[in-house]
């Protein structure tokens, strides 16, 4: 299993390496092919691992990394079925958005460090998923940072994409930072860094000390998973290339957050008042991002908003204390996701980068295979019936139901909201570019041709959308639940519901009676509009919309109320505190000394006579001195 | 013990070096070469140590060799010099910086090459000897030997405002060590007086008793002469000056080498002659250190001169190698040993970009630069690489110190352990913007200029390459430190046992 499981790591950077030292030296062919090929081998390795491994949980030390005193930290790897699943996951999307790069990324000359950061980034992905430490996780939770940074400013001559990288590092470093906190903490409080030896100790933990280290756990994965209150990054970070908003900010990086609650939800659940914050935040998260959603009108904007919700939803799971549910729709979402975004990617370039869904319209004809793929996509996201989405969010909404504390009745009417408006948005996005009439002044006749590879890699994306939903069929759907029972080794993950068949359809019921109610809605105000223009009420239009399309304003308040202050205070402390005070001061300080010098070369008159007249002084006072001296003191 | 005096050698020879270059005043090209020569000579001498068989025969505790020669008996100086793995490591990274330090001058510094390297090479024997003395009144010497020539490099070969720089930068040095030779003559009469024994050995000195109040005002004096080379707030405004004007030479020196000595003495000398007064104001330097970093990283911030923000930034990082100090257990020291060396290896590498970058467009400041990954990709790769391994990308050098100083810290003091991870996030903010400004955006009428030629790729290279061994692989020179720091536990007075 070790060889197995090392070169599975060691590919992906292989190749970055490979591309970052000789990359300028090979043909595009060349790297693109390396590229590839390293990341295929990656996910051939993965399903490898995944067979040879059964159920079996694996815990080996790959090198020593450092120790000082008694803190030692190896390159350790933990794998069991859920870094099998997810590695899977990882390494069978990031192939396809691969492939799908070097369609996509064909007139885009620097191509060698476009490769190289999206390998590191498979590379770090990994490294979460099987990282046997939190140090070692910790390596690849801020490797995959430096490679969303870098990825998303890959276009760094515009600024905008050059601010919304360094804002996406920054945010999500503030969750490092807590990360940093929780190493030092269960290092303290546990004496252990191993994933095994915290899933062991922390039963040992008081309710407290798990609620403190889970709190910062908490933390930085709502920076890495872009939720409330730190979601601010995410929307920006469409200004990466679209295969790799497709791959980092939608399928695979902001969900490590979530996979990282999952690795310690041992820790996790020793509190109870944890658990009930970490489900708030994902209400909140997705209702915040459902409800921005439904009025944006750039395409991979409303993708953004849809995926922070639906990362909400992961975080609501888990909250419920369903890590199973929450890896379900992990999974079905990464699928989904990843192939509107990519399907977006088409239409972007067909219409020579128009992103605003109002200037395009009518697409099914020009793009009929895009048509049914776009629609398997949406269907999922839109929960339609017996797509994957439909019974991943169920199974999150039937474990929110199930709870016994009031509290989450609460929570689950809330997301049951949000869940109709998901298919609003969802189909809303749909029949605004797809049907309607094509605009003749905004867009070409003709959709500029793309590689023709560049929707096939969509297929399997789009097969899975609609049938990944039998990774977990429900047993009323005369399924075996193979998920809950794979994930039965992780500790803490494999929760039966328990719920009665009558709960259990009545709930499917009535899900899907909503989605498709939403998506006839969403068909009759978007169906055959030809207008420009959304169609809701006039206060909502100048009260609400501005509120919804700015994301509640939270990027407004961070600039006036975090950014500007500490760029103020930076400014205050140079002119006023370090050149003005401190510096002042010491100079001052020398200042001082210069007068007394100058006093001091008074003296130096250069008069001879003067200086006789002093000499003499001087010789008599000492002459005094040391008579007084002789007398007075007892020598 | 005295076999062959290799140490000593160590320690001369860059001086045996800077006379040589004073005599080829003809020939530009030939003290360079001599220089060079000298140092990479002086850096496989260290290297050799490595290899040698460690004497720990007759030698106790953790020293691997000790050249003990009497002096100025009357005055009860010797020359003594010990080596142990910190000192080790530390001269390893005098001889290459300088090494290197002679290399970024080749083009730089055209006018009195001569005397330039005399200053350059006669500063290193006083940077080694600093490091290897074990006589406080030899360290002394040492210690104002490598002070000395700075001072010239600043004011001579300096841009700018050099004289206000290198005229602040000696005043703010001169006072210190006043100060610590006040203290040190003191505590060698006291001792005398004591014991009826005129020494100036540090294990000797060591073995004085004081009272709480004395002891108090020997360390904080000796402290003050330290924290200024730190430079440790609020006595660090003449570093900003010092960097800014320095020539690139100057700037790795400065950085990589004369601010650990500040360190390096803190933790030999200042602590272990007064353990308990040390233990009563560790929160005092625990409390500048932590408000230094913060400080000096918001300032940071701020900057339009990229060697003056670079230098901000070196405060920042010495800020938080002083609260591994302060705060003294295995895993801080560690990390603040091993800190020292990743601080001297990243810091120095952007200096010498920023001289590079200097050399060609004329210009550091922010406002005017933009766009350089477009006009020249391979400096602006290194200068992302430097600056990642500055901001503590794990899989690079700072992370390894930052984390087992914070770790460290954490165990005993966790609340402000816990304000010193929120540093992080101050480094990121100075570092992204830095990178943003710079590499990023569109260059805007700028004129063609080359990218790096081979002589700087074999600058950078061995540096790259140091930034990973710490990084990945930083088991053996933690295991160096670690062997050194072994009597620690017991107490701190092991660190400075000489026989």
């Amino acid at each position: 299993m070790k060889p197995v499981l090392f070169l599975l790591l060691s590919f992906p950077l292989l190749g970055a390496v490979i591309s970052a030292l000789v990359g300028r030296y090979l043909s595009r062919r060349a790297v693109e092919t390396i590229a590839c090929t390293s990341v295929a081998s990656a996910f051939v390795l993965a399903l490898t691992a995944f067979f040879l491994s059964g159920q079996t949980v694996h815990s080996l030390t790959l090198a020593r990394w450092f120790a000082a005193g008694s803190f030692q930290v190896n390159l350790d790897i933990y794998y069991d079925p859920l870094a099998a699943i997810m590695a899977l996951m990882v390494t069978f999307v990031s192939s396809l958005v691969h492939l799908y790069s070097v369609g996509y990324m064909r007139h885009e000359n620097d191509y060698t460090r476009y490769f190289c950061f999206l390998n590191l980034f498979v590379f770090a992905m990994l490294v979460i998923v099987m990282a046997g430490n939190l140090v070692f996780l910790y390596l690849g939770w801020e490797t995959v940072g430096l490679c969303s940074y870098a990825l998303i400013g890959f276009w760094y001559e515009k600024p905008e994409a050059a601010h919304a990288g360094t804002k996406a590092f920054i945010v999500t470093r503030l969750g490092d930072v807590a990360f940093g906190i929780a190493i030092a903490l269960c290092w303290t409080a546990l004496g252990q860094l191993s994933v095994t030896g915290i899933h062991e100790g922390a039963s040992g933990l008081g309710a407290t000390m798990a609620g403190i280290i889970g709190f910062f756990l908490l933390l930085a994965a709502i920076g890495k998973s872009a939720q409330i209150p730190l979601a601010v990054w995410l929307p920006d970070a469409m200004a990466g290339p679209t295969p790799v908003s497709a791959l980092i900010h939608a399928a695979t990086m902001v969900t490590a957050g979530v996979y990282l609650l999952m690795r310690f939800f041992p820790i996790i659940r020793g509190s109870a008042f944890l658990m009930v914050v970490i489900a708030v935040i994902g209400v909140i998260t997705v209702c915040f991002g459902a409800v921005a959603a439904l009025v944006q009108q750039d395409i991979k904007r409303i993708l953004a908003y849809s995926t922070i919700s639906q990362v909400g939803y992961m975080f609501l799971a888990l909250g419920a204390g369903d890590v199973a549910g929450s890896m379900f729709h992990l999974i079905s979402h990464a699928f989904f996701k990843s192939l509107l975004f990519l399907g977006a990617g088409c239409i972007i370039q067909a219409l020579h980068e128009e992103q605003n869904i109002f200037r395009m319209g009518g697409l099914r004809h020009s793009m009929p295979h895009l048509f049914w793929l776009f629609l398997a996509g949406t269907a999922a996201l839109g929960a339609l019936p017996v797509t994957a989405g439909f019974f991943s969010k169920d199974r999150i909404l039937l474990a929110v139901f199930l709870q016994p504390n009031l509290f989450y009745m609460l929570l689950w009417s809330v997301s049951v909201l949000a869940a109709a408006i998901t298919p609003l948005y969802a189909f809303r996005l749909f029949f605004v570019v797809f049907y309607g009439d094509s605009h003749a002044d905004t867009q070409p006749t003709s959709p500029a041709p793309i590689p023709p590879w560049m929707i096939r890699v969509l297929w399997p994306l789009a097969v899975l959308s609609v049938a990944a939903g039998l990774l977990n069929l429900p047993v009323n759907w005369f399924g075996n639940e193979w998920l809950v029972h794979y994930l039965a080794a992780v500790p803490g993950a494999a929760m039966e519901l328990h719920a009665s068949h009558r709960i259990e359809t009545a709930m499917q019921l009535g899900s899907a009676v909503i989605t498709i109610i939403m998506g006839g809605i969403a068909w009759i105000y978007f169906g055959g509009r030809t207008q420009p223009e959304d169609i809701f009420p006039e206060i909502f239009q100048t009260k609400w919309r501005p509120l919804f399309q700015n994301g509640f304003y939270l990027d407004r308040f961070y600039q006036s109320w975090i950014i500007a202050p500490y760029r103020a205070m930076a400014r205050f402390l140079w002119h006023r505190v370090d050149t003005g005070w401190v510096d002042t001061g010491l100079n001052q300080g020398a200042r001082f000394f210069l007068n007394l010098a100058e006093m001091l070369r008074l003296w130096t008159t250069g008069r001879i006579s003067q200086y006789v007249s002093m000499t003499f002084t001087g010789f008599a006072l000492i002459l005094c001195s040391l008579i007084l001296a002789w007398w007075v003191l007892p020598i | 013990m005295n076999t062959f005096p290799l140490l000593g050698t160590i320690v001369f020879l860059p001086l045996m070096g800077a006379f040589g270059a004073l005599a080829c005043r003809k020939n530009d090209l030939l003290c360079r070469r001599l220089s060079l020569a000298v140092m990479l000579t002086d850096l496989i001498l260290v290297l050799s140590l490595f290899a040698l068989a460690p004497q720990t025969a007759d030698i106790p505790g953790t020293w691997l060799r000790v050249e003990d020669f009497s002096w100025m008996a009357s005055l009860g100086v010797r020359f003594t010099l010990a080596l142990d793995g910190i000192s080790l490591i530390l001269i390893l990274l005098t001889t290459g910086l300088g090494a290197i330090a002679v290399l970024v001058s080749w083009n730089e510094i055209t006018d009195h090459v001569s005397p330039f390297h005399f200053f350059l090479l006669s500063m290193m024997t006083g940077v080694l000897g600093v490091f290897l003395a074990m006589d406080v009144f030899l360290f002394y010497l040492f210690w104002e030997l490598q002070a000395i020539p700075m001072f010239f490099l600043i004011g001579v070969w300096g841009h700018g405002n050099r004289i206000y720089a290198t005229v602040k930068f000696a005043l703010f040095t001169i006072s210190g060590s006043l100060v610590m030779l006040l203290a040190l003559l003191g505590l060698h009469l006291l001792h005398a007086h004591q014991s009826g024994e005129t020494t100036f050995a540090l294990h000797r000195l060591m073995q004085t008793s004081f009272t709480q109040p004395v002891e108090l005002i020997f360390f904080a004096a000796f402290v003050l002469a330290f924290a200024i080379k730190i430079p440790l707030i609020p006595v660090h405004t003449w570093l900003p000056d010092a960097h800014t004007e320095a020539p690139t030479a100057g700037s790795v020196i400065l950085a990589g080498l004369l601010l650990k000595t500040g360190v390096y003495a803190l933790l030999r000398i200042a602590v272990p002659l007064f353990p308990h007064a040390a233990q009563t104001l560790s929160p005092l330097l625990l409390v500048l250190g932590l408000t230094g970093m913060f400080y000096a990283g918001w300032i940071a911030l701020a900057q339009e001169d990229l060697k003056r923000l670079v230098a901000y930034s070196s405060i920042s990082h010495m800020g938080l190698i002083v609260v591994g100090l302060a705060v003294w257990n295995v895993t801080t020291l560690s990390g603040s040993i091993l800190q020292m060396i990743n601080h001297g290896i990243t810091t120095s590498a952007l200096f010498i970009l920023i001289g590079m970058l200097d050399e060609r467009l004329h210009t550091r400041k922010l406002s005017e630069l933009g766009g350089l990954w477009k006009t020249i990709p391979l400096w602006s790769g290194f200068f992302l690489f430097f600056s990642l391994a500055s901001l503590g990308l794990p899989g690079l050098n700072n992370f390894i110190g930052e984390v087992l100083i914070l770790v460290g810290t954490f165990t005993q003091r966790p609340g402000l352990a816990a304000v010193g991870f929120l540093g992080l996030l101050w480094t990121v903010i100075y570092s992204l913007r830095m990178l943003r400004e710079s590499l990023w955006g569109e260059a805007e009428n700028r004129p063609d200029i080359a990218d790096l030629t081979r002589r700087e790729l074999t600058i950078l290279i061995p540096l790259c390459l140091g930034v990973f061994w710490l990084g990945l692989h930083p088991g053996p020179t933690l295991n160096i430190i670690g062997t050194a720091l072994a009597g620690l536990d017991v107490t701190p007075e092991l660190l400075a046992h000489t026989p």
